[in-house]
């Protein structure tokens, strides 16, 4: 149990370090943006996109 | 699901329902998990947890409300331009209570060290402090407008606070044996939770670009995590939690010394006065005091004692 569960932490906490790596090495090409973990779909574009980002182009 | 799809694609129709399901679900296991939180009265220990599903479960509900056309007449510009503001601003709000939950956590997980609590708490601080600082500074650039500097800011101050949340979690992970809690404690379960939600945001800052639809396949992999995540805070509310075993540490644990001579740093000094007192400045009572034990000073020894 306890070799399962720090497994999974290091597993976690690696994955985080080299995203951040990785994100920091994109940050130079591009804008960097987060979105929340959430099933609410995060906006990428900007407030004043004409198409409104699509949406209501799934409904 | 490629994975051309699922990195930048837009989401297929029939993915849809499972999305918009996935969002009921976030919102029905924010409100169980402050439930259950509530009626195990851990709002004392956990209000910033507390407040961070409040936030989330009000956010959520607003931003359905927005997303579905049949609730509301708004027209997709406007109703996106609502959309934009309630997520990034609540996603702000969310990352500073996030702050506080790691804050509280750590708080909670030294609790039986003071000293050691008093001096990670002001490491901590001051950490926070700059990391706040650093994001909105560094999100700033000349060509800004307020809504890029918003998503910009948010952004810097969200992966500060995920890369403090892991190192916490990797900390409590290993100290937590040693502090008398074991892994059905609900300060592990919190540190989980903030752990695996602050490494599905790295991944998808580093790897997943935003597409220019606002439905991207990446949602249902963030919805199946923060539902993970809501289930796992309610399931360790829910039950019962095992008590905390007594700490026993050998007198010559380094973790001992250190939390002693953490116990006494901050302490306010004394202070003795050597010279240029007025005797007008004591009380005739205390002058008193003083003459007797000065005389006691200059009187040697009874003989009876020396003998």
């Amino acid at each position: 149990m306890k070799i399962i569960v720090r497994s999974l932490v290091i597993a976690l906490a690696l994955t985080g370090a080299i995203a951040t790596t990785c994100a920091n090495a994109s940050s130079a090409k591009a804008t960097v943006s987060v979105s929340k973990t959430s099933a609410m779909p995060a906006p990428g574009c900007p407030p004043d996109d004409p198409n409104g980002c699509g949406i209501y182009d799934g409904n | 699901m490629r994975y051309p799809q699922l990195v930048r694609g837009c989401l297929r129709m029939t993915s849809m329902p499972f999305l918009t399901l996935l969002g009921y679900l976030e919102i029905g296991l924010c409100i169980a998990a402050l439930c259950a939180l509530m009626a195990k009265k851990q709002w004392a220990d956990y209000w910033s947890l507390g407040a961070f599903l409040a936030v989330r479960a009000v956010s959520s509900m607003a931003l359905v409300y927005i997303l579905h056309p049949v609730f509301h007449p708004l027209s997709a510009r406007v109703g996106y331009h609502l959309y934009f503001y309630t997520y990034w601003i609540s996603f702000a709000v969310e990352s500073v209570l996030a702050l506080i939950v790691v804050y509280s956590v750590f708080r909670l997980a030294m609790a039986p060290l003071k000293g050691l609590q008093q001096l990670g708490m002001l490491v901590f601080r001051w950490a926070a402090a700059i990391s706040v600082i650093v994001a909105l500074g560094s999100a700033f650039a000349p060509d800004m407008t307020s809504s890029k500097y918003l998503v910009a800011a948010v952004s810097q101050l969200e992966r500060t606070q995920s890369i403090l949340t892991l190192c916490l979690l990797v900390f409590v992970c290993f100290a937590i044996l040693p502090m008398g809690l074991n892994y059905g404690s609900r300060i592990f379960g919190v540190s989980l939770g903030l752990g695996i939600m602050s490494t599905a945001n790295l991944v998808q800052s580093a790897w997943v670009p935003h597409s220019r639809n606002i439905y991207c396949a990446y949602n249902i992999v963030n919805g199946i995590a923060i539902c993970l995540v809501l289930a796992t805070w309610t399931a360790y509310f829910a039950l019962p939690e095992p008590k905390r075993r007594i700490i026993v540490l050998p007198t010559t644990s380094p973790f001992l010394r250190w939390n002693q001579i953490s116990q006494v740093l901050g302490d306010n000094p004394g202070f003795v006065a050597v010279g240029g007192v007025p005797p007008g400045l004591f009380a005739p009572a205390e002058i008193e005091v003083m003459q007797r034990a000065s005389l006691k000073m200059a009187t040697p020894f009874p003989r009876s004692m020396s003998a």
